[in-house]
């Protein structure tokens, strides 16, 4: 099964890193590329579970271009 | 201006200060006080390291830092948590026992403060234990460091205890107007991470500064530092003053300084140094975090940097925070801190105030002690206390009691409270400048504010029925007994 993010459930996503125990894989670290959530796959499904995951924590749909910029850049990235 | 003026310690507080100079040697410190211990069990990163982190950092009095070791797919790598967390481990760093009052460290503080003659050494990059390891290729934090999520609806894994300097990218050859700051971290690839600053805090400044004219801002991430570094790097002081002088003045001991590759300044002995560059108008989202408030704050976009090398000790310990709904070591560790400025600053127009505990949420909730010089007194005061450079963003609930109330007491506060209080006396303030992260903000940055005037009556307020105090016994006579009773308490004498 194809790994989505948790929080807005795009396909984009990466691994970042896997950790070891007695050389097996224990868990991987996994990151969004659109909104940026990373998350460990052993982790309690309050934290990675889209269905579990509260409501107001979701971001699926949002328009990230929109969101508040904490410090304006002075000009468009080049 | 500096007077070269060197804080004078007790005999205690100077052996202290001179056998720590490192995260390293505090938490052997500790540990011989029973203030330091090492998880014995294999954790998971989630949840297990958040949950003892809570609990470590419930007993605000004498909770101790916690090592792990044996953290699940880390194998060899250690996290240590709650190093600030208490007042009976900031009590040790300053030399004094560890059941010393709270009331007491922040007179330490107090007595410390005008201190300004810098204590700093200098130490060859060749010889500086940051440097014994270095990576400039193929770096990926997530493998260098055992990060963990430390809130169940954070956005990511983030470094919370870091101390981040940076040269002011218009003269970066001022070591004053070099910045050291604690700032939210969150790693966001194997070699990027957001730093979250706002504008009005040096790092914001700095950012702003560096976009609006094209120049390079190059910083450096310390993680497990000196412990008086990320205590008093914190507190707020001028932007062209060295908060490494700083904190080397508050701890009357040298701060071994040392040079990264990337040409600032870094303690020669801390854990690990990234070293990063800003990329100029680049952002990415960032967050939720949980909050000092004890929230999360939004989703935003937030200033985004390249890890261009990493230094470490042989086998580094990665030192974090739990920060959340409070008590969390985030209260403990800005504090007195927080407390002290305020304090200060009162006193020189107002000797009469006695004492002011901002520990509470970075000082939205204040209590200041204050001899009433006159009816209605109190709250002239409490007008000053907003006009403060940390009042003006942070102190939103105060309460104003008499001199003789210990305001880190909250039996005594409540007291006052109790008795003095006349429920139409109390002062709203509306519309005023709020911490953003407020949740009680009416929009975020903008708020009201509340005075509560719990000092006692004076004419020519109508002073009430029986309005004459009990003088209840209290001092050193007082404080003795107390120290008799528990220790024969502790001997079970019968």
């Amino acid at each position: 099964m194809k790994t989505i993010c948790p929080r807005c459930e795009s396909t984009g996503v990466t691994q970042m890193h896997a950790g070891m125990e007695n050389g097996q894989v224990l868990w991987r670290v996994w990151h969004c590329k659109d909104c940026a959530y990373t998350w460990r796959d052993s982790e309690p499904a309050e934290s990675i579970d889209p269905k579990v995951r509260p409501a107001w924590a979701q971001m699926k749909g949002v328009d990230f271009d929109s969101l508040r910029q904490v410090v304006p850049p002075a000009r468009k990235p080049t | 201006m500096d007077t070269e003026k060197e804080v004078t310690l007790s005999a205690q507080a100077k052996a202290v200060a001179a056998r720590i100079g490192s995260l390293r040697d505090f938490l052997d410190y500790l540990g011989e006080h029973d203030q330091c211990v090492t998880w014995p069990d294999a954790v998971l990163p989630e949840p297990d390291i958040r949950n003892v982190s809570v609990a470590a950092g419930n007993n605000v009095s004498t909770g101790p830092a916690v090592i792990f070791d044996k953290i699940r797919g880390y194998p060899g790598k250690r996290v240590a948590v709650n190093v600030h967390g208490s007042f009976g481990n900031l009590a040790l760093l300053l030399g004094m026992p560890k059941t010393t009052p709270v009331r007491e460290l922040f007179f330490e503080i107090i007595r410390r403060w005008g201190s300004d003659k810098p204590l700093l050494a200098r130490v060859d990059p060749k010889n500086a234990p940051v440097h014994e390891n270095r990576i400039d290729h193929g770096i990926n934090l997530y493998d260098l460091l055992p990060l963990y999520r430390i809130n169940a609806h954070d956005g990511g894994f983030y470094i919370g205890k870091a101390c981040v300097v940076s040269r002011d990218p218009l003269d970066p050859d001022n070591f004053g107007k070099q910045n050291v700051g604690i700032y939210r971290i969150q790693v966001m690839g194997p070699d990027t991470f957001t730093l979250l600053s706002i504008p009005a805090h040096d790092m914001g400044r700095q950012m702003l500064m560096a976009e609006q004219h094209g120049k390079p801002l190059k910083v450096s991430v310390m993680i497990g530092n000196h412990p008086a570094m990320p205590m008093f790097a914190a507190t707020p002081v001028g932007y062209d003053e060295s908060e490494f002088a700083y904190a080397s003045q508050m701890m009357g001991a040298p701060l071994r300084l040392t040079t990264a590759v990337n040409g600032t300044d870094i303690l020669a002995d801390t854990e690990m140094v990234i070293e990063g560059e800003l990329q100029l108008n680049q952002r990415e989202v960032e967050g939720p975090f949980g909050e000092f408030p004890g929230s999360y704050s939004g989703v935003r976009k937030v200033p985004l940097f390249r890890v261009t090398g990493v230094s470490h000790r042989n086998n580094p310990i990665f030192e974090n925070i739990y920060i959340g709904k409070g008590w969390t070591e985030h209260d403990t560790l800005i504090g007195l801190n927080t407390s002290a400025p305020i304090y200060a600053q009162l006193k020189k127009d107002f000797p009469e105030v006695a004492a002011v505990n901002a520990l509470y949420q970075h000082g939205l909730t204040g209590i200041i002690a204050v001899k009433n010089r006159f009816s209605g007194f109190a709250k002239s005061v409490a007008m000053r206390a907003l006009g403060t450079p940390h009042g003006t963003m942070y102190l939103k609930n105060l309460i104003l009691v008499d001199e003789n109330v210990d305001p880190f007491d909250l039996n005594q506060v409540m007291w006052a409270l109790s008795t003095r209080t006349r429920a139409n006396d109390i002062i709203v303030i509306p519309n005023m400048p709020m911490v953003p992260i407020d949740p009680a903000a009416e929009v975020p940055g903008k708020g009201h504010r509340l005075i509560i005037d719990a000092t006692s009556f004076m004419a020519p307020d109508n002073l009430g029925a029986d309005p004459h105090l009990v003088d209840r016994p209290m001092g050193p006579e007082i404080d003795a007994l107390m120290q008799r009773l528990s220790e024969l308490q502790k001997g079970g004498v019968r």
